[in-house]
C-alpha cells in the first residue's frame, strides 16, 4: 500500500473512531449508543488491519462486534427501559468527570518528556514483520499456559454470571 | 508510514472519551460500554506497539484483553440483571445502600 493511501486510511479511521466514541457516550437512547459503539469497533478493526494485525482484526469483528456487543444489545432490549431516553443522560457529577478527562489529557501531553518517549524500532532486516502464522506460533508455544488460564477465566465467568443472575429460590 | 505517536494519540483520545463516559453516564449498561471503549483503546496501543517494535507479542496481549473483556461483559450484565430484580431502572443513582 502506498504511503499516502495508508495515511489517508489511518486519518479516516481515527477521525471516524473518535466521532463514534464521542457520539456513543452522549446519545440518550441506549440502542443508538450501542450502534455507535458497533461503528467504533469496526473502525478499530480497520486500524488493526493497518498495523498488520489481521488476526486481531478478525477477532475484533467476530468476538467484539459479533458477540459482546450483540450481548449488550440483547440486554438493553431485554430490560426494556422506556424511561431511559426521557431522563437525564449524565449524573449531576458530570463536571467532575469532565475534569478527570481534562486532567488525563494534561497528563498525556507530557508524553514527549525524556524517559517517556516511544522506544526506537529495531533494524528492519533483523526481525520479520509479524503475521498470522507468527502470532499462532507464539500463542501456542510461549503463551500456551496463559492461553489455558484464559479459558479457565472464561469458564469461571460463565458459571459466575449464571450464579449471580439466578433467581433465588427459597426452599 | 504512519508514525507510532499518531496511534498512541488516537488510543489516548479514545481512552479519555471512555473515561469521561464511564464517570458521567447514569445508565449502568452504558458505563460498562464505556469500559469496553477504554479496553479497545488499550488494544489499539498494544497493536501499534507490536507493529512499531516488529513484535507479535503485542497482538497476543490484545487477544487476552479481548477474552477478559468478554468475561467482564458476562459478569457485569449478570450483576445488572440481579440489580433490576429489586429496583425499577438501571440508574446508578438508585444504588445508595452503601451510602451513609
Amino acid at each position: 500500500m502506498g504511503t499516502l493511501a495508508e495515511q489517508a486510511a489511518f486519518y479516516y479511521l481515527a477521525a471516524a473512531s473518535i466521532a463514534s466514541a464521542g457520539l456513543a457516550i452522549t446519545r440518550s437512547n441506549p440502542i443508538h449508543s450501542m450502534l455507535w459503539v458497533l461503528a467504533l469497533f469496526l473502525h478499530i478493526a480497520g486500524i488493526f488491519v493497518l498495523v498488520g494485525a489481521q488476526f486481531l482484526a478478525a477477532v475484533q469483528v467476530i468476538v467484539y462486534a459479533g458477540a459482546i456487543l450483540v450481548f449488550y444489545l440483547f440486554f438493553v432490549m431485554l430490560l426494556d427501559l422506556p424511561s431511559e431516553t426521557a431522563g437525564r443522560r449524565f449524573g449531576a457529577h458530570w463536571p467532575l468527570a469532565a475534569a478527570a478527562g481534562a486532567a488525563f489529557a494534561v497528563f498525556l501531553a507530557r508524553w514527549h518528556e525524556p524517559g517517556l518517549a516511544t522506544p526506537a524500532p529495531p533494524a528492519a532486516d533483523v526481525a520479520p514483520v509479524p503475521h498470522v502464522a507468527a502470532v499462532g506460533m507464539a500463542l501456542f508455544t510461549e503463551f500456551a499456559l496463559p492461553f489455558e488460564i484464559v479459558s479457565l477465566v472464561l469458564l469461571v465467568a460463565i458459571v459466575g454470571a449464571v450464579v449471580v443472575a439466578r433467581r433465588k429460590t427459597t426452599s | 508510514m504512519v508514525p507510532a505517536g499518531a496511534f498512541l494519540g488516537l488510543s489516548a483520545i479514545l481512552f479519555a472519551i471512555g473515561l469521561v463516559g464511564f464517570l458521567s453516564r447514569r445508565n449502568i449498561i452504558l458505563m460498562l460500554v464505556s469500559l469496553e471503549i477504554m479496553l479497545n483503546a488499550v488494544n489499539v496501543n498494544f497493536a501499534a506497539f507490536g507493529h512499531h517494535l516488529l513484535e507479535e507479542r503485542g497482538q497476543i496481549l490484545a487477544l487476552f484483553v479481548i477474552a477478559v473483556a468478554a468475561a467482564e461483559a458476562a459478569i457485569g450484565l449478570g450483576l445488572v440483571i440481579a440489580l433490576t430484580r429489586n429496583r425499577p431502572g438501571v440508574c446508578i443513582e438508585h444504588l445508595t445502600e452503601l451510602k451513609w
